[in-house]
């Protein structure tokens, strides 16, 4: 069984009674099965797996309508609610806690007959940008395993990559869905925000975050889109974005348009290796009829600082409900007071994302809200200007999505302002609210290297086809594994 | 600079237990410390904006109640009540 | 200088639903925690949405009371922990970006005196708590998230009080008007509660916290004003805290001030977009207001020249004011304001009696109207009164049962007031010298007629028969 297809291949396939879903969900579990135990991309695989892939086969068979995915397995980062399964956002806090009702994008792909082969590994709560922050044990990027795959939805881009399902869901608060699909050359998608509900996403920085699909190529990812977008009433912050069809004329190619290269994004500290590519890139580009210029966004100097006050003081206030009362794990309330055991209990908590409680608690407090938050709100507030008025003389923006390659295991954890950094090339798109994408675009001594296409708001149509351009004049070596 | 009480400060405000405060104090500190790059930002004037939703498409004010007994879906419950430590 | 400033939480109970979420916003007919969702009880990823008519009925009592209200409004987080905050965070509002609260300053008249509103918010109520187990060793607290979510108008005023009096007047007045607006019933069991805070004499602002009801609510104010007024009496400086009320011994005590350690780090809600209130959606809600009670009290004095006073007790009460509305004809609305207001008003004095009452709009119509014709007099209609709330039985057939009909036909009358001149043949000669003795013979004749006659045609008649 051939399980290096896209999603839409296999839906294809499946429908034309080519392959049954039976075996090719068998065919997945055993990939899992042998590759998993190097890979620890997955922290807990769907038993019923099988039998939902038999009764698909028996409702195409039986001329039955099926749903739009049928049955195709897709991996859930671990910090999306699915109903009565466990849903711990790699972290001690949640090991025991199983989720009472579905998140809206699961129910959504549950209509379409999706399968839901597994929940993967993560940075705990999504903070971090390696998985080497999951209570659980960390991923490994399946390109050299002694290097990290990325985070915080490393285990997304690790069981995409390798073929241990066709296509996952993770979430993007600060390039989270971006960063491990380049690390892992995979294509990871931010929306708009406000394109994908919230609903039953566990929340870390609720007022920049969205869920975003990995898949294996740029048409897969508009179908998934086309499945979960939309406006949704249990989600306040969603937007109506009119049934667009995403994979409606995304061939369309960008001649003429206006792309502008982020100078603040291809600066000092660019590995050699990946500004080459990048250069390479553009000249691709050029050659399908785009316009590449410089242009400067002066706050991404300011934005990997703004973005870590924020998400630390959102994270302190969203992680406050995790005081063990209602849900978390073993540890009965007698005998204690109130105080005491929520601040027992709360040493669950892995170290970094206690670290970013105890930020959280400093930067919007009463003596220092002035100099830190509020600063950072403003940054916020310029930095989208900067890039509104940058969306007036261009129609998409580009940059490397990391500014180095994939390091090892161990390496950055330790340093964390150097973490940081990592970062600086995918928070702008988080803090603006505006669409991005990571195609994967070369491999260098064995580890790859991704494109970051950003688009105005709403505009994730148009950017969908730019990317399908783009990715159109690549390929790829094979994955070693 | 942020002090050692300060973090014991704002540990106890956020309920984490903290073992051993300076093991933290240091990368704390250096996290912090970065932050002070927001001064140089010249944003003193920028005002904060927020996305907007207008009346007319919030929520209609209707009853309905959640399918499921979410009381027996959680941990330390009695009865039908929830079970804290006493104040 | 005693100053005294209110925090009033008054719950939305006419609202079907929570403030965020669909589970009903009156809680008190269920189980505990069988009113609850993912939402109201905090279940990770779960997300607040918005009730539309809560914000329409905040902005009507902001404009109820001569608040400004904001084009837009925000919701931002307090952020502190307690078990009966299911997220360890309340969504309410504030005015640190601008006026982002549901109402903005504002006045309301109390008597002679215009008291300030500072803002008015709106907010989510925490659940509750009951305390399980005697020993303070195995004590465990029961959370019941029913109440979670239910949603809060808070009104916060300047401290322009001076007495406990003004205070107990001021509550009265809001409890009228938020029952006139439709928007909460205050005498529901914990739907509205309040904090004070109390200086006297230029000192420090003492707040009073866990008053639970508007009568508690003067009382600790006066408890209060007493404790301090002692203190400077014995130059003994009042220290700023917070003190709660002490339902049991009557008293204000001083709270166990966590207060250093608590720095709420307010931020804007980021799950809740500024919502957008344009000037359309204010004036058909303006168009959609009850009347006010000041309106309604002018109306009926200018128009239908109803005695002031008891213009101001109908209007004042929703019940009866909208009774008077279905029952007043053209020409009977004085008459009908003052059976409601002396009569029916005291006969029904309870909830019970006036849900037991088989009074309707037309009983009163028909019964103003019979006293207007002079059917039956205003004496004998309090018993007609009495026999419709008990039997609803129609104005004619009471007057005619109860044999209450009016001795109105003249001469009936006249054969009446001339048999007690004849009788009374010393009381006549005095009340021609003195014309204010003739009351004893209008007895005389109302005696004779058990009390049927009109008091008024009896003293006509009597006084053209004796020739005054």
């Amino acid at each position: 069984m051939n399980l290096k297809i896209s999603a839409l291949e296999f839906i294809e396939e499946a429908k034309n009674g080519n392959i049954s879903v039976e075996e090719f969900v068998s065919a997945t579990l055993e990939r899992i099965n042998s590759v998993d135990d190097k890979l620890h991309a997955f922290l807990s695989v769907n038993d019923n797996a099988l039998d939902q892939a038999r009764n698909i086969d028996k409702k195409i068979k039986s001329g039955e309508k099926v749903g739009d995915c049928f049955g195709m397995p897709i991996s859930i980062k671990d910090n999306m609610c699915i109903k009565d399964t466990k849903t711990t956002c790699a972290s001690k806090m949640l090991e025991n806690f199983v989720a009472p009702y579905d998140a809206t994008v699961i129910s959504k792909l549950k209509k379409q007959d999706a399968i839901f082969i597994g929940k993967v590994n993560m940075d705990e709560f999504a903070m971090g940008l390696t998985t080497e922050f999951s209570a659980f044990g960390p991923s490994k990027n399946p390109w050299n395993i002694e290097h990290v795959p990325g985070g915080s939805s490393g285990g997304s881009a690790v069981s995409v990559s390798s073929y241990e399902c066709i296509a996952s869901l993770g979430s993007d608060t600060g390039g989270s869905v971006r960063n491990p699909a380049s690390f892992c050359s995979t294509v990871g998608y931010k929306p708009t925000y406000g394109l994908i509900s919230r609903y039953g996403l566990i929340s870390y920085a609720n007022s920049i975050e969205q869920i975003g699909p990995l898949t294996r190529t740029v048409k897969d990812t508009a179908f998934m889109l086309n499945l979960i977008a939309g406006v949704d009433p249990n989600d306040n912050t969603t937007v109506n974005n009119n049934n667009e069809d995403y994979l409606e004329n995304i061939d369309s190619g960008i001649e003429g348009k206006k792309i502008g290269i982020i100078t603040e994004m291809i600066g000092d500290g660019i590995d050699p290796d990946v500004m080459t590519a990048t250069k390479e890139a553009i000249s691709k580009l050029e050659g399908l009829g785009a316009i590449c210029e410089e242009v400067s966004l002066e706050m991404v100097k300011y934005s990997v600082a703004a973005y870590y006050t924020i998400t630390a003081t959102e994270a302190g206030s969203n992680l406050a409900r995790y005081d063990n009362l209602r849900y978390g794990y073993e540890m009965p309330v007698e005998g204690y007071e109130f105080n005491s055991y929520i601040s027992k209990a709360r040493k669950n908590f892995g170290p970094e994302v206690t670290r970013r409680m105890i930020i959280g608690g400093f930067v919007p407090s009463a003596g220092h809200a002035g100099k830190y938050f509020l600063k950072a709100m403003k940054v916020k507030s310029k930095l989208t200007k900067e890039i509104n008025d940058a969306f007036k003389k261009f129609d998409l923006l580009i940059a490397p999505t990391v500014p180095i390659l994939p390091f090892k295991i161990g390496e950055k954890i330790d340093d964390p302002v150097s973490l940081f950094l990592v970062d600086i090339n995918t928070v702008t798109a988080n803090l603006t609210g505006k669409p991005a994408i990571s195609i994967p675009f070369k491999i260098v001594n064995g580890l790859p290297i991704g494109i970051q296409l950003m688009a105005n708001s709403m505009n994730d149509k148009m950017l969908l086809q730019a990317a399908h351009a783009l990715e159109k004049t690549v390929t790829l070596p094979e994955i070693p594994i | 600079m942020v002090t050692v009480e300060e973090i014991e400060h704002v540990s106890k405000l956020m309920k984490i237990d903290v073992d051993d405060h300076s093991e933290y104090l240091e990368k704390v500190q250096t996290m912090i410390s970065y932050f002070d790059i927001l001064d140089s930002a010249g944003v003193e004037s920028e005002e904060i904006s927020m996305p907007e939703i207008p009346i007319e498409q919030l929520r209609n004010d209707e009853y309905i109640p959640f399918e499921d007994k979410l009381i027996e879906k959680m941990n330390h419950y009695k009865g039908t009540f929830v079970r804290a430590p006493k104040m | 200088m005693t100053k005294i400033g209110l925090e009033i939480h008054c719950q939305l109970t006419n609202l079907q639903s929570k403030l965020f979420c669909s589970c009903k916003a009156n809680y008190r007919e269920f189980e505990p925690n069988e009113n609850i969702c993912p939402v109201c009880a905090g279940m990770p990823g779960s997300l607040p949405r918005l009730n539309q008519e809560a914000v329409k009925k905040a902005t009507m009592i902001s404009m109820a009371l001569n608040c400004s209200t904001p084009e837009k409004i925000a919701f931002f987080r307090k952020n502190y922990f307690y078990p009966d905050l299911p997220k360890n965070f309340q969504i309410t509002q504030l005015n640190i970006y601008g006026d982002t609260s549901v109402g903005g300053s504002g006045t309301i008249t109390v008597g002679d005196k215009k008291i300030r509103i500072t803002r008015i918010q709106l907010e989510e109520d925490p659940g509750r708590l009951i305390y399980e187990g005697s020993s303070s060793k195995n004590q465990i607290t029961l959370v019941d998230y029913n109440r979670a979510g239910t949603p809060l108008v808070e009104i916060v005023t300047e401290p322009d009080f001076e007495t406990p009096k003004e205070v107990r007047d001021f509550l009265n007045i809001l409890s009228d008007l938020l029952k006139n607006l439709g928007v909460a019933d205050p005498s529901l069991e914990g739907a509205m509660r309040a904090d004070a805070n109390v200086s006297t004499r230029g000192g420090n602002k003492v707040e009073i916290k866990n008053i639970g009801s508007f009568h508690d609510l003067e009382k600790a104010a006066h408890f209060e004003i007493t404790r301090q007024e002692s203190l400077h009496d014995r130059d003994i400086p009042i220290a700023q805290e917070t003190r709660h009320w002490d339902d049991r011994r009557k008293i204000t005590v001083s709270s166990r001030s966590k207060e250093e350690d608590l720095d709420y780090r307010y931020f804007l809600e980021g799950d809740i977009p500024w919502v957008k209130i344009n000037p359309e959606i204010k004036t058909e809600l303006k168009s959609k207001m009850p009347e006010s009670i000041s309106s309604k009290k002018e109306r009926y004095v200018t128009k239908y020249q109803i005695p002031e006073q008891v213009a101001d007790v109908l209007s004042s009460d929703k019940f009866y004011s909208d009774l008077f509305e279905e029952s007043h004809s053209e020409t009977n609305a004085k008459e009908v304001a003052n059976i409601i207001t002396t009569e029916l008003m005291g006969l029904e004095d309870t909830r019970e009696k006036r849900e037991a009452s088989k009074l309707t709009a037309s009983h009163l119509k028909d019964l103003a109207d019979a006293i207007q014709t002079g059917k039956v007099s205003r004496n004998s209609s309090k018993n007609a009164l009495h026999e419709i709330l008990k039997t609803g039985k129609s104005v004619s057939q009471i007057i005619s049962e109860l044999d209450l009909g009016n001795v109105s036909d003249e001469s009936e009358l006249l054969k009446i007031i001339d048999q007690v001149i004849s009788n009374e043949s010393e009381a006549v000669e005095q009340a021609k010298s003195n014309p204010q003795t003739i009351n004893y013979l209008v007895g005389k004749v109302m005696q004779a007629t058990k009390g049927k006659a009109d008091p008024t045609s009896t003293l006509n008649l009597l006084k053209k028969q004796i020739g005054i």
